[in-house]
């Protein structure tokens, strides 16, 4: 049973990993997630009938290329974020229940995320997240994360993060 | 404004000197949309999307949203998504699998053919005159499935597909593209899609011919690869640190179609790297790139030389074509769609070799979504380049002065001799030429 105290350190867990997003503290944020963290986003699509799924989603990264990915902004040869976009992460709708494996908590949460970039140039994101944090020295770490983004057609290409 | 007359002008590609007009004007997007669009032959999909009857996908054929379908009796078409009655769209679904199209808007209804099967009280309130012969939903006119790559065009006129393509443009599609001697390749479902800014030949000429841009717009990624190949951490990435010896292959060269292929490599040193990448996958994968590899060199063995591979490639207007060096690394094929006339969508989809044995095709797969993809670190550098330009270019003031398309300007033929088509020296704008070439034909042909 998850309690009223380990809702409100989740909630805060989640609002500070925005912050980190939004400040562009992209080492720290790495350092939210478990060595072995697997990050999806699946495709969406509208499909009707019997139909075989998606055969790759967009991103499926491990800890490595999660790192590889902020690596090449740090690059200072990464034209897409330069000038860094910037980002307001809003995050909402928190909802926190026991894992399948102790020690885990499985939270839901929603995100609209606006990316601006050079003068008038923009991207809006929305949809939802289904991490799985595992509880590590004390805090918590990230060990999965799916992002459903609500887009059949993505407003632009990512270059950022959710 | 600028009408088609003038492009004999300011489309002077024997000189390498076109007006950025045709990336900006709006007259002149407008009148493409019929002239280039409504003439070519265009990829709509392949032949995997539609495995069983009733299986369909949508796409677009330049602006028109259409239908790929396998109907009941196992035929493909391609169909307009638009009823006959008020043009409302009658399939809504990115794929799906059906037994009929139904519009929303009064009821109308059609068999996977395209033919109208019935309309609500149809006898009471068209006294029996409704003429379902004529009121179906339009097939696009010519259809060719070549090799699994399904082509449509609007003009019911247009050459047989293998005579617009011709000879030469075949056998790399066949070959070089399809590998059709080797088992072929296989599509994964599902459409990766995404907007990107400026007009749609900015990208297609990217991947027509452009390897220029690459170690400058991608200098990015080659420094993430480079970094961690040194700190010999394993990460799969995209294997950027290659030597080889490649060239800027041409189809169609200086008459009909143009379909460029860029990087074609000629020396064994891609194979020899896919053979130590494939030791990480198990000894199936290696006995897999030796053998497949074998299999290609008897293929080729009529021919003076031998291409392993290919980097990027574009069969005009809008077919584009990643082979990205190696068969370990998914096939991204991507149409670019025009979506007026200072943006485009990108909608993509994986190919991989269909006799790879299963851990291959994951690997392959797994790639493509770090590079030319939305969500690569490839795809979103190259964009960002396009929302600049648009930026520039928007007044017509910038136009007046043209690009420079001028790179091994009358050194194209400087290659190896043997294939068919032209090999020539890359990087090069050759390939840029030649779509400029053909594009301004079909805009001035009356």
């Amino acid at each position: 049973m998850v309690t009223w105290e380990q809702k409100k350190e989740i909630e805060d867990f989640l609002y500070r990993e925005a912050y980190l997003l939004d400040d562009h503290r992209f080492d720290e944020w790495l350092d939210l997630f478990t060595d072995d963290v697997e990050y999806v986003i699946p495709l969406r699509e509208h499909v009707q009938g019997d139909v075989e799924p998606a055969g790759h989603p967009i991103i499926k990264d491990n800890k490595l290329l999660l790192t590889a990915r902020v690596r090449k902004h740090q690059t200072g040869l990464s034209h897409v974020e330069i000038p860094q976009s910037m980002t307001g992460h809003l995050i909402t709708n928190v909802l926190v229940e026991d894992g399948a494996t102790p020690g885990e908590l499985e939270v839901l949460s929603s995100f609209l995320v606006r990316q601006a970039r050079k003068l008038r140039d923009e991207a809006w994101w929305v949809g939802r997240r289904r991490d799985v944090l595992r509880r590590v020295d004390g805090g918590y770490r990230i060990a999965r994360r799916e992002v459903l983004l609500d887009a059949t057609v993505l407003p632009r290409g990512i270059s950022i993060f959710f | 404004m600028v009408s088609v007359s003038e492009l004999r002008d300011i489309v002077n590609w024997q000189d390498g000197l076109i007006s950025p007009a045709v990336h900006f004007d709006e007259e002149l997007y407008r009148q493409e949309q019929e002239r280039v669009f409504g003439r070519a032959w265009l990829v709509v999909g392949h032949e995997d999307m539609v495995r069983k009857p009733g299986d369909y996908v949508t796409n677009y054929m330049g602006e028109v949203p259409v239908i790929l379908v396998r109907d009941m009796a196992g035929q493909i078409h391609v169909l307009v998504n638009r009823c006959a009655h008020r043009g409302n769209q009658v399939c809504l679904f990115d794929r799906g699998n059906a037994r009929n199209f139904g519009c929303s808007y009064h009821g109308w209804a059609y068999d996977l053919d395209g033919k109208l099967l019935g309309a609500p009280m149809e006898n009471l309130l068209y006294r029996n005159e409704l003429d379902k012969e004529h009121w179906g939903l339009e097939e696009v006119p010519r259809f060719a499935n070549f090799k699994g790559l399904i082509f449509a065009s609007f003009d019911a006129g247009v050459p047989s597909l293998e005579d617009w393509l011709g000879e030469d443009g075949c056998w790399w599609l066949q070959t070089m593209v399809l590998v059709d001697h080797l088992g072929g390749l296989e599509a994964l479902p599902g459409w990766h899609r995404y907007r990107s800014p400026g007009n749609w030949k900015l990208v297609a000429e990217n991947f027509i011919g452009d390897d220029y841009h690459v170690i400058t717009s991608h200098a990015g990624y080659f420094k993430v690869v480079r970094d961690f190949e040194e700190k010999e951490t394993p990460i799969r990435l995209i294997n950027t640190n290659l030597r080889a010896q490649a060239y800027e292959g041409s189809a169609g060269y200086k008459h009909g179609c143009p379909m460029g292929m860029g990087l074609v490599v000629l020396d064994d040193s891609v194979y020899q790297n896919d053979l130590q990448q494939a030791e990480r996958l198990g000894k199936q994968a290696v006995d897999w790139v030796r053998e497949r590899h074998h299999r290609h060199q008897e293929a080729l063995k009529d021919r003076d030389i031998d291409p392993y591979s290919f980097m990027n490639g574009c069969i005009f207007p809008n077919m584009g074509l990643m082979g990205f060096y190696s068969p370990l690394d998914g096939r991204h094929w991507l149409l670019f769609h025009p979506r007026g006339v200072e943006e485009h969508e990108v909608w993509q989809w994986t190919m991989v070799e269909r006799d790879a044995p299963q851990i291959v095709k994951e690997a392959a797969a797994e790639y493509v979504y770090q590079g030319q993809h939305m969500a690569g670190m490839i795809a979103p550098d190259d964009v960002e380049n396009f929302e600049r330009m648009v930026e520039t270019m928007r007044p017509p003031r910038n136009w007046r002065r043209p690009f420079n398309y001028r790179m091994q300007l009358g050194h194209e033929e400087e290659g190896p001799r043997g294939l068919p088509g032209n090999l020539g020296p890359n990087p090069s704008e050759v390939n840029q030429r030649q779509f400029y070439r053909f594009w301004r034909e079909l805009m001035e042909a009356s």
